[in-house]
């Protein structure tokens, strides 16, 4: 079953450790299971996105978007910012290393594209900079908030 | 109606919307992005055009003037349109303008 929710699901964790990209891909998925915006199943479906397709999710200098198909595991629509103690490789020509992790899950394909536009448009004005730069967990928590649109 | 397709890789300018696919593996997230960008892009440059998204397999099925890609994924996408870009920086709509003002002009799509 999926279900709508006014606003996306926000979450945040800060100095998440990982030994490699599919640990630091797993665990910003990971945040979005706790806070019952994806299935167990969601963080396992973004590895193997990578796996198959290859690093393109990092989209940006340092940034990955974490993400798999609506009917993996989306339960409502979740935005999730993983910053990591250390960066990681993902292989990616231009982008490496990753130190950001936007998660994102969606129930259906349509619900989630005000919440992804809003945020494209946010990275665009220079929220990876304004993530890197919070303070602490609710800091980033607060700055991801105002760079996703209520919907 | 005349058929556009005639007019595929021609020099004749294009009397109509240009067509372009924005491309990435689920076809969702990541080509949304690059949607928006390519879109900001677009606008700047003065082009009328209407981008869609999606994933690299429902691209397969389809004919855009345009078709925009990851670079690693410049294999999968390389045969789908008369003009292929590829760029490593989702976000980077300047770059993607540069390239875009290149090779519309290349086809005489702008002027």
């Amino acid at each position: 079953m999926t279900s709508r929710t006014d606003r996306p699901l926000i979450t945040a964790t800060d100095r998440v450790t990982a030994a490699d990209w599919r640990e630091a891909a797993r665990k910003a998925a990971e945040a979005l299971v706790e806070v019952g915006a994806a299935d167990t199943g969601y963080p396992d479906a973004c590895v193997r996105v990578v796996e198959k397709n290859g690093p393109y999710i990092v989209l940006t200098k340092g940034l990955a978007l974490v993400h798999a198909r609506p009917e993996e595991g989306g339960l409502a629509v979740g935005v999730g910012v993983t910053r990591l103690a250390e960066p990681v490789a993902f292989g990616h020509p231009d982008n490496d290393p990753v130190d950001l992790l936007l998660a994102f899950c969606t129930p259906d394909p349509d619900a989630h594209v005000g919440t992804l536009a809003g945020l494209a448009r946010s990275l665009s004005g220079g929220l990876a900079d304004r993530l890197r730069a919070a303070s602490d967990e609710d800091d980033l928590a607060g700055v991801l908030k105002e760079a996703v649109p209520d919907d | 109606m005349t058929d556009i397709t005639e007019e595929r890789g021609t020099d004749m300018a294009l009397d109509r919307q240009l067509e372009v696919l924005a491309v990435c593996g689920v076809g969702m997230g990541t080509s949304l992005m690059l949607k928006m960008t390519a879109e900001d892009a677009l606008r700047s440059l003065g082009v009328e055009a209407r981008v869609e998204n999606t994933d690299l397999s429902t691209a397969r099925g389809m004919s855009p003037d345009v078709v925009i890609g990851q670079g690693m994924h410049t294999g999968e996408i390389a045969d789908l349109a008369p003009v292929v870009i590829t760029i490593s920086d989702f976000l980077d709509k300047d770059g993607l303008e540069a390239q875009l003002r290149e090779r519309l002009t290349a086809q005489g799509w702008l002027s």
